[in-house]
């Protein structure tokens, strides 16, 4: 493990916390998971990254307890997920790939509304809540439209009013944009952008370029946390992202290239470094 | 676009009604139809239901469009009738076909009577908003919570089907197209044959929809889903004066259908 | 083969209150042995647009035409063969128990023996290096492994166009860098590629020409130069560097692949 907590933010309490945690499949040789330690401290905002098979969406399944690991601890906000699933749901909220498949009801109010009616909120709040999460979103006008009508990255927004509706601390995106185009990644990236202020946020992708700001990024592989890095010095290091297939986008791949800072991330700020280099 | 079972979005007094209402009131008329015994009283009923439609703002065509799907049946049934009753006055012979005045009655009325069961119960779907409807069918049934049968479940089995027809309808279209752009013909041949040619539709259609399945568990789960306990409900059902009155109303006509 | 496509529109549900004009005139040419890439936001008309190219769509007004032969006059049937099409998510069309019986399905419809059907499906699963999954279940496969084994399907044809859309959608990045080192290798092979995308870094680095649609309508067409440099706002990353350049230092050029872009911007020093 590359200097492991490197870039944690100092002070504040634990939101989440992983203990050496280990997961198999039943049939399966390989650990999903083995040995992974990390925390999240209230208001951060941590990326996961790694190759497909590397232990990603595991490791979410096991964050509000889908999966219940083969040894090692969770705690999020104070309770197992292992024991307590339905406490822990309560305050951390999953954004899965696919919005396709998790949109439940019919009509988009009556999906928001789906977290708050399995909690049992006494129907005259409920009506406020669905209301600001919509809002939030910035869905107003949807609330009678059907799922199937909406694009990507509507049906991706409505999934995430659900989530808000009940108000999570923590918020789990499980590669949220890797079925969107390039609009709809737009659309909810700056979503995403919005609620860190608020919220604790754990964001698995594949695209290194959605967590230039974020506070850290972890890199998962074989089932092993290989890095816990800042976004600068995982971006820089060239043999660490090509031994986890990652790929730097476009931008700062440039930068590099130039000798220049890989945090440089779009092109206005790669322009303005080489005119200013130039002179 | 309207099909048979498609919600109509107006505002009108019939849409506005209590779902519970207008699914009891359905299946008051749904039995009581094959109480009616006489064209007369067939015709009483059709006129009150065309009322209703009316009263319910959706567009006479857009109506009748509902019934197109059950005229091939209708047709079927009736000319059966038509065919092989020997009661009353021969019409015309051809051959050895013989119609009979008796056989044009029954005929008639045989129509008439599938068309008014397949249009009360477009009239429920169209003025019923899916999610109202499954609402109204689990309080319905909740009663019979205490015999263990299963009312939430049921009920929420049908909101998701409802929520997915339309996805699993647009991704036939979509595996239709790729298949036929690898020469797959759904067209040709007989029966069997595209029966056959279907397969390689069916069966990616029934992966992704386990797929579907499992994700759809995983997201419901992760929402806090955990059946019908201590579940709260968005939308609220009021049974109100005149939901007592429209049903009131739907038992009248059916009595009066009956007597004529 | 050249396909071209003259003054096609296409309107969904027409005569309903639900109409879309989904295409509103689009006049373009695939020509023989090139990559063309098609870009354009959601609502463009790109899946409408190249559903007609093998007449899976008819148009509502237009014409298709195959070497300068109206389409609909030649078999839909051959057409099909001659254009292969494969729609964004090909892998939900998998189907068969084996990766070797689905990509046999397309041949065996076109007629061909045994022994030539197996010769092809051989061909197209090595073209898409994916020669080694031949004997596994399709349904166990990795995402990026039943793509290429979905896109082999429709290449199993023999088609002279292979129509491309979203192919790299969903994938991780270096999974889409070497399905787009595969499609270059089709155009080697000497087969046309008509790729959509509405990631514009990928159509950079493969494309010869570039059509941009809008709204149901050509916004441009030409060289990707001629195009991104045209509107640097809607352009490939390196576009949007050097624009941003040019007027400080004019002698940069329209580079747009990331070697040119490079080399471009060491010149400056």
């Amino acid at each position: 493990m590359q200097n492991p907590g490197t870039g944690t933010r100092q002070g504040g309490s634990l939101a989440v916390s992983c203990e050496d945690l280990s997961f198999s499949y039943p049939g399966s040789g390989r650990p999903a998971l083995s040995g992974v330690s990390f925390t999240l401290s209230k208001g951060e905002y941590v990326g996961v990254v790694g190759p497909n098979g590397g232990g990603k969406s595991t490791l979410v399944r096991l964050l509000n307890g889908l999966l219940r690991p083969d040894s090692g601890r969770v705690c999020v906000s104070g309770h197992d997920p292992a024991t307590e699933p339905f406490e822990v749901r309560k305050h951390l909220g999953i954004l899965f790939q696919n919005p396709d498949n998790g949109l439940v009801a019919p009509f988009v109010e009556d999906d928001v509304a789906f977290g708050l009616e399995n909690l049992g909120v006494p129907r005259p709040q409920m009506g406020e809540k669905v209301a600001g999460a919509i809002r939030a979103v910035g869905l107003e006008g949807y609330e009678r439209r059907e799922p199937h009508t909406l694009s990507g990255g509507e049906k991706q927004r409505v999934a995430l009013a659900g989530l808000l509706a009940v108000e999570p601390e923590i918020l789990v995106l499980d590669e949220p944009t890797s079925m969107l185009d390039a609009a709809g990644r737009m659309e909810v990236l700056e979503r995403f952008e919005a609620l860190r202020a608020e919220k604790t946020v754990l964001h698995v992708t594949h695209h290194l370029e959605e967590l230039m700001n974020a506070d850290r990024i972890l890199v998962l592989n074989g089932g092993e946390l290989v890095a816990d890095e800042s976004p600068q010095r995982l971006l820089s290091d060239a043999g660490l992202l090509w031994a986890n297939r990652l790929v730097l986008p476009v931008v700062p791949r440039l930068a590099l290239e130039l000798g220049l800072p890989a945090t440089l991330g779009t092109p206005e700020d790669l322009a303005e470094a080489i005119f200013a280099r130039a002179r | 676009m309207t099909s048979l079972g498609q919600f109509y979005p107006v505002a009108s007094p019939v849409h506005d009604l209590d779902p519970r209402a207008k699914i009891l009131a359905t299946a008051v008329l749904v039995v009581g139809l094959f109480l009616v015994d006489s064209t007369a009283g067939l015709l009483f009923v059709a006129a009150a239901l065309a009322a209703l439609v009316a009263l319910s703002r959706i567009p006479a065509r857009a109506f009748l469009r509902l019934l197109r799907p059950v005229l091939l049946i209708v047709a079927l049934t009736a000319t059966f009738q038509v065919l092989f009753s020997q009661e009353g006055a021969t019409v015309f012979e051809w051959g050895f076909l013989e119609v009979h005045t008796g056989g044009l009655r029954l005929g008639f009325f045989l129509a008439l009577r599938i068309l008014l069961l397949v249009g009360v119960a477009g009239l429920l779907t169209a003025t019923t908003a899916p999610v109202a409807l499954t609402d109204g069918i689990e309080d319905l049934l909740s009663p019979l919570k205490r015999m263990r049968f299963p009312a939430h479940e049921v009920a929420m089995m049908m909101t998701i089907a409802l929520r997915f027809i339309p996805t699993l309808g647009d991704e036939a279209e979509k595996i239709k197209g790729a298949q036929a752009a690898r020469g797959a013909d759904f067209s040709e041949g007989g029966p069997m044959r595209r029966a056959r040619s279907l397969i390689p539709v069916l069966v990616p259609l029934t992966v992704g929809a386990f797929r579907r399945a499992d994700e759809l568990a995983e997201a419901m789960e992760s929402r806090g889903y955990r059946g019908g306990d201590g579940r709260t409900r968005y939308r609220e059902l009021r049974f109100r004066a005149r939901d007592a009155l429209a049903l009131a109303f739907t038992v009248l006509v059916l009595l009066v259908g009956v007597l004529l | 083969m050249r396909l071209e496509l003259k003054d096609v529109r296409h309107v969904y549900g027409a005569g309903t209150p639900f109409e879309v004009e989904a295409l509103r005139g689009v006049s373009l040419s695939v020509e023989q042995g090139e990559v063309l890439g098609i870009v354009g936001g959601t609502g463009s008309g790109k899946s409408t647009l190249v559903q007609h190219m093998n007449l899976l769509l008819a148009p509502s007004s237009g014409k298709v035409l195959v070497d300068g032969v109206d389409a609909r006059s030649v078999k839909k049937s051959g057409l099909r063969r001659r254009v292969g099409l494969v729609f964004q998510f090909p892998e939900s069309a998998l189907f068969a128990p084996t990766v070797e019986e689905d990509v046999a399905f397309a041949p065996q419809r076109l007629g061909l023996d045994e022994e030539q059907v197996r010769e092809r499906v051989g061909e197209s699963l090595r073209a898409l290096g994916a020669e080694d999954l031949a004997g596994r279940s399709p349904f166990a496969l990795s995402g990026g492994e039943k793509r290429r084994v979905a896109i082999a399907g429709v290449l199993a044809m023999g088609p002279e166009v292979l129509v491309l859309d979203e192919p790299t959608a969903g994938l991780d990045p270096a999974t889409r860098e070497e399905l787009l080192a595969l499609i270059r290798n089709l155009r080697t092979a000497g087969i046309s590629v008509v790729l959509v995308s509405h990631d514009l870094d990928e159509v950079a680095e493969v494309a010869d020409r570039v059509c941009a649609l809008h709204r149901g309508r050509v916004r441009a067409v030409g060289t990707p130069a001629e195009v991104f440099y045209g509107e640097p706002a809607q352009a490939p990353a390196t576009v949007r560097v050097v624009s941003l350049l040019r007027e400080s230092s004019p002698g940069i050029g329209a580079p747009v692949r990331f070697d040119e872009t490079l080399a471009a911007l060491r010149s400056l020093g």
